[in-house]
């Protein structure tokens, strides 16, 4: 899997809250300034869904935001991950149950890495994307 | 030239609703902005009436990741006036300490984020690093670093130390004295002036009709704010000034965070020299309440929050009604958009502090041609 | 005392007891809200809405509308308290004399199906998703469960 090879060396990130309280949005934020320099890994915010190879998930699944979910990740182009950040995005956290939720991003896109937490460290979640690169190189099952 | 909508959002996780502005533009003028909502509506006050007391105080937390404490502050003097439930002199001082930590980082967060939409990127990361100590604080005192879950009913959940204490003091004289410099940077950059002085003017009396709340009010000189009008928690017995700027424009909105932040920095030192000795929260925990109804306001980052909450007595509320200080900002707030160009709108809803998403897109869709395509909202504000 | 206040005491109006304080709390009927509305804008033009809540009393058989208003100068909360009818409940439109009412107007209207007559702006979907509109279901009346 060439193309595989090449993400592992700077995947660009795109951010998309589909109904987080910003606790795990301002973490997102943090985890891509110089305090945790994200670029060491080739870590990149990228400017636009099509441009970007791992898309990052944070925040409850409203109905409403599941459609443009849903889109935004069809605009990305092939190979393309999903990050869940957060109990939210996992399962729809302390939401769940509510009228106006799916709950979990995995109900509307494959979901490749699960970052647990409430919200999760920034640390966690670029251990997050690093891990799922080593994914991508065979490092992990 | 053609008029061409502009959808902003509709990501922008403005605290309760995010939303999504529908800019109608004549070339760089704007002529109409509308406001569509509901995308982070997730129905948190009817799931409210389906926990009990307790379990509501993280629920109601986890509205807003920014303001949460303000948000537990309110849910639990509101359920405290129905139950008439006394708080201990030191929780009351501690729940002040964690939310002037709160205000503290909140502010400099926007503040960074607008440098970030007016371009200025460098100066986003220098003030995003220098609010990363204010965080360290917030988890030194409570456990977590954004969600701190530091409330229950009638107290707080973890007392503070002497080491702490002098941990916060020492870290925040260097915060202060970051923040004077922002200030500056702020006051005086030839380019941010450009970009913030005589923008989106509010008038005070057109503020107060709009039910304009928080730094979005003062900015326009009217001097309001819940901590002196219907003091909480300790704020009482601390003494502190209401900031409040005339410009009614975007600088003067930002002017006021920043000297609010200096004040809360003051507010820290006075409650952690003053703290009371004494218990933190009652010995056992509260579970049913007797019937009534409370009106909780809090100063929040942001403005004014407010709870109505209802009961009919026992281990459930009956209704628990939220508003936050976004809601009446972004979209009372409308107001300011008129006579602006297109590369202002961010730069508005910025200055609004409408809490903050890294990955606000537009659509740009050319009503000729019926193309369109998504660039970041930092973009549009560059002016591509 | 306040201004505010005193004028609502004048114009006869019945005050509930509250135990918090600055809270004032008056019962109002549907018919003369405007009249009592537009009466304390003149008394003190720094008012704003704070909120509008709806409390559906389900037994009872009525929504009850708070319009929750802070008198900015003598720092007074005043809340009026209208009644309306559960199986049609309306109220009039306070928006055109407080602009600012207008999003409490719709929040409300979405979420707890309460009418305000002369607002033109109502619709459904403000905030909920359109698969709860499209069964007319108003989420925070209390014969919907979650």
């Amino acid at each position: 899997m060439f193309s595989h090879k090449v993400i592992r060396y700077s995947p660009w990130l795109v951010h998309f809250n589909t109904g987080a309280c910003n606790g795990c949005d301002i973490e997102v934020l943090a985890s891509l300034t110089p305090y945790y320099d994200p670029e060491r890994f080739g870590v990149k915010l990228a400017p636009n869904p099509r441009h970007a190879d791992v898309m990052v998930v944070t925040g409850a699944v409203t109905k409403k935001a599941a459609e443009r979910l849903k889109r935004l990740y069809d605009q990305m182009p092939s190979p393309k991950f999903v990050v869940a950040v957060g109990a939210c995005a996992i399962s729809g956290g302390v939401f769940s149950g509510s009228y106006s939720l799916v709950s979990g991003a995995d109900k509307v896109v494959p979901v490749s890495m699960y970052v647990p937490g409430c919200p999760p460290r920034p640390e966690a979640i670029l251990y997050g994307v690093v891990r799922l690169l080593s994914k991508l190189d065979g490092g992990m099952d | 030239m053609a008029l061409i909508e502009i959808p902003v959002g509709p990501q922008h996780p403005a605290l309760h609703e995010p939303i999504m502005l529908r800019v109608r533009a004549d070339g760089e003028k704007v002529v109409d902005v509308q406001v569509v909502t509901g995308y982070n509506h997730r129905g948190a006050e009817k799931l409210g009436e389906r926990n009990t007391w307790n379990k509501n105080v993280f629920l109601y937390s986890r509205i807003c990741g920014i303001c949460n404490t303000v948000h537990a502050q309110t849910y639990t003097q509101g359920v405290e006036a129905i139950g008439g439930i006394e708080v201990p002199p030191r929780a009351q001082f501690l729940r002040t300490l964690i939310m002037e930590l709160e205000r503290i980082h909140s502010h400099i967060l926007i503040a960074a984020v607008m440098a970030e939409v007016v371009g200025f990127e460098s100066l986003f990361m220098l003030m995003m690093r220098d609010r990363e100590p204010v965080m360290m604080l917030k988890e030194l005192v409570t456990g977590n670093r954004v969600l701190s879950d530091y409330y229950t009913l009638g107290g707080v959940r973890r007392d503070i130390d002497e080491v702490r204490k002098d941990k916060i003091l020492k870290v925040l004289e260097r915060v202060e004295e970051r923040v004077k410099y922002y200030k500056k940077v702020f006051t005086e950059d030839f380019t941010l002036n450009k970009r913030l002085v005589g923008v989106g003017i509010i008038k005070a009396a057109d503020a107060v009709k709009y039910s304009l709340v928080g730094p979005t009010l003062r900015g326009s000189g009217v001097k309001s704010d819940v901590r002196s009008d219907d003091p909480y928690a300790a704020y009482g017995e601390v003494p502190f000034k209401v900031i409040t700027y005339d410009g009614g424009d975007c600088l003067s909105r930002m002017l006021v965070r920043f000297d609010e932040t200096l004040q809360s920095i003051e507010i820290v030192r006075y409650v952690l020299t003053h703290l009371p000795q004494g218990p933190i929260a009652p010995k056992t925990p509260i579970r049913m309440l007797p019937a009534g109804e409370a009106f909780s306001r809090v100063e929040a980052p942001r403005g004014e929050l407010i709870y109505h909450i209802v009961s009919k007595g026992g281990d459930k509320p009956y209704r628990v009604k939220v508003r936050t200080p976004s809601f009446h900002n972004i979209i009372n707030g409308l107001i300011a958009y008129k006579e602006a160009k297109i590369a202002d709108v961010p730069v508005i809803l910025t200055s609004f502090d409408p809490c903050i998403s890294c990955t606000e897109r537009v659509l740009i869709i050319d009503e000729k041609s019926g193309n369109s395509r998504y660039i970041r909202l930092k973009d549009l504000g560059r002016g591509v | 005392m306040s201004k505010v206040v005193e004028f609502l005491r004048n114009i006869g109006l019945v005050q509930r007891e509250v135990k918090q304080a600055r809270r004032y709390v008056f019962e109002v009927s549907p018919e003369r809200l405007r009249e009592v509305v537009s009466g304390l804008i003149k008394v003190d033009e720094n008012i704003y809405v704070s909120t509008i809540s709806a409390v559906d009393y389900i037994s009872e058989g009525f929504i009850e509308v708070n319009y929750c208003l802070w008198g900015i100068n003598d720092a007074v909360m005043v809340v009026l308290k209208v009644k309306a009818p559960r199986d049609s409940p309306k109220v009039p439109t306070i928006h055109d004399l407080i602009p600012g009412a207008l999003n409490s107007e719709l929040d409300t209207y979405d979420l707890v199906g309460v009418v305000f007559e002369g607002n033109d702006k109502l619709r459904r979907g403000f905030l909920v998703p359109s698969e709860v509109v499209s069964q007319g279901i108003y989420p925070l009346r209390k014969d919907f469960k979650v």
